[in-house]
């Protein structure tokens, strides 16, 4: 189980390279359009497009590092007010709902994915790329988010995480991230 | 069930389900899954994958982690501190200056950070062993950081302007413009209290005794000029409608990145990986609330509940001005528990229609909506903005940061009242640079 556990978690943390290395490339290509279309006067055909896919390649891929990470923001107020024990079996609760939400959520964009690839659909722009393309990150990230989300529950069953990463004597609300609110 | 049964039972799910600490972008998904499941059967399953990507490939969505790539690489620079230094040898020998640059410098770094505890974390670090050394009672230093952090989601640009923008369907442009004047309203109040404040209880207006030379109070501006030219440079191109907020965004964030590099040597990949890894965090965390709060709308019309409530309001005829206070009581508590963005997501669908249909500007009611998000960053529970700075200054205990920030709130609570006597600070600058709204 150590080692689904690890391997799980080290894939986590490659999609958090990978959503970092899309989000450089976005920046990157959003910079090459505005030079080509205000600067050299070019048309741009497919820079709009791939800078979208791009953000959204990672948010999907880079979600399960971030679950990893324990960045989804959360309402983390009654956690903080229940002893050790209701705060594991309200862990446990929501660890299940969650895991139940991006099952549904992986098994509907895998279906949606086949579909596009079946009846090789395209984009409907010009570049006009096959659909399947921008789709897979939609199974792949909420797939492998699902397995995070496994790895969470069994780490928290197996007392290698304190439910929701509070430490049992903590009591100041410290792991909160400043990411957490805009 | 009727649709608006519907809705009330879908809003006690909803809080009981984020209760339990589940994120809040799959606590959302799952209500809106599970509704829709209740009541139409498991075949209407078969659009929430197509749902969920197409609420994420909108170019405009684009805007979002390129802000926040240009905010996470100001705020992983010392270039909050060189903020603060260039304003305090400016103003430090007139009364109140100290005051003046702090808030001042919230201001600046919080436009340019779009994030209000990193703001916090940036200027306080510097500016509240500066204040208290000089005699500014500890409520007061402490107050006022929290409250100047939170500047960052009203001063443009702001990712929380641009949610509301695409969550409202309305010009993410004009929505900034919108929010200068009030911003700078804000800002003014909170100088005039702390000033009146330090003033009555006798401390923290002295002059310091440096003098600095015309030289030194130069010197900074290399390091601070090209930050401040590249807000100006987005809100022109915006205002201009010269380019898209997501190409201005890209811009704005590769010139950051540039100028952290040259300026303060952030070249390293390890710095640059931590600059990236912070924006990959965040923007992760907003986009899925984002495609999460795609689905629960398209949950809350195709089971008519959006629509229902907005005719039940509209046939209760109430005063606009009533209908105004419940809103904001409604959104002032909604921020207590959930972060801005959650609360313009879950409720901008449902409280539009309702706010246009009395006759207010979605651009004005956005203004006002921003603040009351700010006073959720400085009210607990969570109210980041006061951890932030207790951990600053850890011997400052946490009633007392509370306390100082109390003021504060009602300032805010002011300045809405002050918006909705006078909705021209919110609607004349965007009219004269833009044209009337559409």
């Amino acid at each position: 189980m150590d080692l689904f556990v690890r391997l799980v978690q080290g894939l986590s943390r490659l999609t958090g390279v990978l959503a970092a290395l899309l989000l450089a490339a976005a920046c990157i290509i959003v910079c090459q359009m505005v030079v080509m279309r205000y600067i050299l006067n070019a048309s741009t055909i497919w820079q709009t497009e791939f800078v979208t896919y791009a953000v959204v390649a990672a948010t999907l891929i880079g979600s399960p590092y971030v679950l990893l990470t324990r960045g989804h923001v959360n309402v983390d107020l009654l956690p903080h007010y229940l002893g050790p024990r209701g705060r594991f079996l309200l862990a446990f609760l929501a660890a299940l709902l969650g895991l139940t939400f991006c099952a549904a959520l992986g098994w509907a964009g895998w279906n949606y994915f086949i579909e596009a690839w079946r009846e090789n659909w395209t984009t409907d722009t010009v570049w006009a790329i096959p659909l399947w393309i921008p789709l897979l990150p939609l199974p792949l990230g909420i797939g492998l988010l699902t397995l995070q989300y496994l790895v969470e529950i069994l780490c928290l069953l197996s007392g290698r995480e304190p439910p929701f990463g509070i430490a049992p004597e903590e009591q100041a609300p410290e792991k909160q991230t400043p990411e957490k609110q805009i | 069930m009727s649709p608006l049964e519907i809705g009330a039972l879908l809003g006690i799910v909803t809080v009981l389900l984020l209760a339990t600490g589940i994120p809040i972008a799959f606590g959302l998904g799952l209500v809106a899954i599970g509704f829709l499941v209740a009541f139409e059967g498991f075949d209407s399953l078969s659009i929430l994958g197509e749902t969920f990507f197409s609420g994420l490939a909108e170019f405009s969505l684009v805007s979002i982690p390129m802000f926040i790539v240009m905010g996470a690489a100001v705020a992983a620079s010392p270039a909050g501190r060189d903020l603060y230094e260039a304003l305090d040898r400016w103003l430090n020998r007139v009364p109140g200056g100290l005051i003046m640059s702090n808030l001042g410098a919230c201001s600046i770094f919080a436009a340019l950070s779009g994030s209000s505890p990193a703001t916090c974390a940036a200027i306080g670090k510097m500016g509240i062993p500066e204040m208290r050394k000089r005699g500014v009672p500890d409520q007061l230093a402490t107050g006022a950081i929290a409250a100047g952090g939170t500047l960052g989601i009203l001063i443009p640009p702001s990712v929380t302007m641009i949610v509301y923008g695409i969550a409202t369907e309305t010009s993410i442009g004009r929505l900034f413009i919108a929010g200068i004047l009030p911003g700078l309203m804000l800002t003014g109040l909170f100088m005039a209290w702390s000033i009146f404040y330090a003033w009555r209880s006798g401390h923290g207006l002295e002059n310091a005794k440096r003098r600095y030379s015309l030289r030194e109070k130069l010197e900074l501006a290399p390091k601070v000029v090209p930050f401040l030219l590249i807000i100006v440079g987005i809100l022109y191109v915006l205002y201009g409608g010269v380019a898209t907020p997501s190409e201005a965004a890209g811009v704005g964030a590769m010139f950051c990145l540039l100028l952290v590099i040259v300026i303060y040597r952030m070249w390293r990949p390890r710095q640059i990986w931590a600059v990236f890894s912070t924006s990959t965090r965040e923007s992760v965390m907003i986009m899925m609330i984002i495609a999460a709060s795609e689905l629960l709308s398209y949950t809350l019309s195709s089971l008519f509940v959006t629509q229902s409530i907005a005719e039940w309001i509209a046939a209760l005829g109430l005063n606009p001005w009533a209908l105004m206070g419940v809103i904001n009581l409604f959104l002032l508590v909604a921020g207590f528990f959930l972060p801005p963005v959650a609360v313009i997501l879950m409720t901008a669908p449902i409280i539009l229609p309702i706010i246009t249909q009395a006759g207010f500007d979605p651009y004005w009611f956005a203004v006002v909506l921003t603040i009351n998000m700010e006073i959720g960053l400085i009210t607990p529970p969570v109210g980041l903005n006061l951890y932030v700075i207790n951990s600053i200054v850890p011997d400052v205990k946490l009633p007392t940061v509370l306390l100082g920030a109390l003021p504060f709130m009602l300032l805010m609570v002011l300045g809405i009242v002050i918006l909705c006597i006078f909705p021209g600070i919110a609607t004349w600058l965007p009219e004269l640079l833009m044209g009337p709204a559409l």
